[in-house]
């Protein structure tokens, strides 16, 4: 057994001649929040698939709670919101959360309200989702992954398309949720949302150009910022690449 | 009106669809497949159909005519049609092929059937019909009615028949014959809306549960939901299981809506349990849903669900024994009949319907639609590992 709620050894997932992820090597503890930091098409939505068991790995092993993936029992106790919204527009915030929970076989009623009150629905839990603005959809979205009161989140850009208030808002439930114990991968393009990371890995083609936390990626780049810390990465992989 | 604009709008929608192969190929492919298929069942020589006789008719000697056997004389007749395939049969047979369908009537003419005529100067046919379908009893009454009246015309020479008469199927008047019709099945008040009633129930049933599910289906995937779903503990069987409840319920009210509507409203008759008819109309309607959900996994979009129809709807219904029967078909069709899920329906349907059989009866067709709900269901499933590990 491992002390990591989520570790992964030389993970690889190739489409054909696409090497989505080549060979990532990571691992997150208990309560922290790691982010997977990277431009579009860097295979972060690859890797947060392949540690939940939507995708079979290439080669390469992922734990999760201590159980090798795919392992469909684990994740009654693991969380997910995925990149869209992905809601049932029919039914109201409400039976989304309620229908997710029951889906993990954890409902409990007291958690429900309290995750309501988490991300401030509780005057649209009778709205049908299809009535939603995109900000409240998002909200929704991340309700229905609290739901059952994971002990991991995974959480595939949450913040796309949020405005910066929202974003803030989201950021401070996340911090809140790791108090609680509770681990969470957040992938992201914004650098800004790096910042709030307890540690990150930079993600370009697949790979891992850094990782640790973000006073560890600036110092060792000798870079005031991360985004010039990732800039600097980015420029050196490329030239490695043309070499 | 702007020409340009119009121009850059149809150039839009023509790349569209020429991006989209499989809708392009099916554009063609699609009116070929039901044009075919209705041209060789509509181009299709009718089948003979099988009809009885047991012909007791000992004839008569008469001084001067010499011997007449006018049961012969029928049977010689109706031996000449190219619309019935007659079978000569023993009293003791007739029931038992009746009852199997090889024989869809059966004429009887008892030993003393010439002596008779010429006793009484009238003909009276025993006519047992099959009867479960209008439109064959009305060609063998037709074929026999106008047998038995060419055989008494042939008698004019000596003395006998009515040459003049044209038809006759009621004993009235000055008719020398009448057809006494039985049913086995059914009866006279079994009309052509009776016998296609079963398919019109069972094509409904299968047709809207299936576009219901498919789309169900798609939309789960295209909203990202069935993403967040397979990410549950849920398994895949698990998932098309609750689908095919949640949807089946649906399938249920509409199944209770049609045959009330059917029984009670358009007065169609049935013979057998209204209960065995819910089963059957229950488990096509099962066999629906779960081509749906398969069906929806080759699908992008409702476009292409809507594709399905021509190629997997119109063939049931030409090919599944709906308006032709299946031994009526082209020999090479015949396979693909009973390919078609909607065929042991409608032969289920019927036989209840029409026939009032039972449950110990149409049990096979039964068995078959649900060997058909198992397999579509397991595919369903399996179907669903393309896209979730």
């Amino acid at each position: 057994m491992t002390d990591f709620v989520m570790e992964t050894r030389e993970l690889r997932k190739h489409f054909r001649l696409i090497r989505a992820v080549d060979g990532i090597n990571f691992s997150v503890q208990a309560g922290e929040i790691y982010g997977l930091i990277g431009p579009n098409g860097s295979g972060k939505t690859t890797l947060i698939r392949l540690i939940i068991g939507l995708l079979r790995p290439t080669s390469g092993s992922i734990q999760l709670l201590g159980e090798t993936m795919p392992n469909k029992a684990v994740l009654s106790q693991v969380g997910y919101m995925t990149q869209a919204s992905a809601l049932y527009e029919e039914l109201t915030v409400r039976e989304n959360i309620a229908f997710f929970a029951d889906m993990c076989g954890r409902r409990d009623a007291t958690w429900m309200e309290e995750v309501i009150a988490l991300v401030d629905l509780q005057d649209r839990v009778r709205s049908p989702v299809r009535t939603l603005s995109g900000g409240l959809r998002q909200r929704t979205s991340l309700a229905c992954a609290l739901a059952h009161r994971p002990r991991v989140l995974l959480l595939d850009e949450p913040t796309v398309g949020v405005d910066p208030q929202l974003r803030s808002t989201f950021w401070s439930y996340f911090r809140e949720l790791a108090g609680r114990g509770v681990t969470l991968l957040v992938s992201s393009h914004v650098m800004d949302e790096a910042e709030r990371c307890d540690r990150l890995g930079f993600m370009r083609k697949g790979k891992f150009l850094a990782e640790g936390t973000v006073e560890e990626i600036r110092s060792v780049r000798g870079t005031s910022t991360l985004e010039e810390a990732f800039l600097q990465l980015a420029a050196m992989e490329t030239e490695g690449g043309a070499h | 009106m702007s020409g340009r604009r119009i121009l850059t709008i149809t150039r839009r929608v023509m790349k569209q669809v020429l991006r989209d192969h499989r809708t392009v190929a099916l554009l063609i492919v699609a009116p070929i497949l039901v044009l075919s298929l209705g041209a060789l069942l509509f181009r299709t020589d009718p089948v003979a159909i099988p009809l009885g006789i047991v012909n007791e008719d000992q004839g008569m000697s008469l001084p001067v005519v010499g011997s007449i056997d006018l049961g012969q004389r029928i049977l010689d007749e109706l031996i000449e049609s190219d619309r019935l395939e007659v079978i000569e049969l023993v009293l003791g047979e007739v029931d038992e092929r009746l009852l199997d369908g090889s024989a869809q009537g059966v004429l009887i003419l008892p030993e003393d059937f010439t002596a008779d005529f010429l006793q009484d100067q009238q003909a009276e046919l025993d006519l047992r019909l099959e009867g479960s379908n209008p439109t064959r009893s009305m060609t063998i009454t037709a074929q026999v009615t106008q047998a038995a009246m060419e055989s008494l015309a042939s008698l004019a020479g000596t003395g006998f028949g009515m040459p003049g008469a044209s038809q006759a199927d009621d004993g009235e008047g000055s008719l020398p014959l009448s057809v006494e019709v039985t049913y086995f099945f059914g009866g006279e008040e079994f009309d052509t809306m009776d016998y296609v009633a079963p398919v019109y129930i069972a094509v409904l049933a299968m047709f809207l549960v299936f576009l219901l599910a498919c789309v169900a289906f798609l939309r789960e995937r295209s909203q990202g939901t069935m993403e967040r779903l397979a990410a549950t503990p849920a398994n895949r069987a698990e998932i098309v299981l609750g689908y095919m409840l949640g949807l089946g319920l649906f399938a249920l009210i509409q199944v209770s809506v049609i045959l009330f509507y059917t029984v009670w409203v358009l007065k169609i008759h049935y013979l057998g349990s209204l209960a065995l008819l819910f089963l059957i109309i229950t488990l096509l309607a099962f066999v629906g849903v779960n081509m749906g959900i398969l069906a929806s996994a080759f699908a992008r979009n409702e476009f292409q669900v809507v594709q399905f129809v021509p190629i997997l709807i119109i063939p049931q219904i030409l090919l599944g024994g709906s308006f032709w029967a299946v031994s009526e078909m082209p020999q090479y069709l015949q396979p693909f009949a009973y390919a078609m899920p909607i065929y042991y329906a409608n032969t289920a349907l019927r036989d209840v319907m029409l026939k009032g059989w039972g449950l110990a009866e149409i049990w096979p067709n039964i068995a078959v639609l649900l060997g058909i709900i198992g397999v579509l269901y397991m595919l369903s499933a399996l179907m669903m590992q393309r896209e979730v590990a």
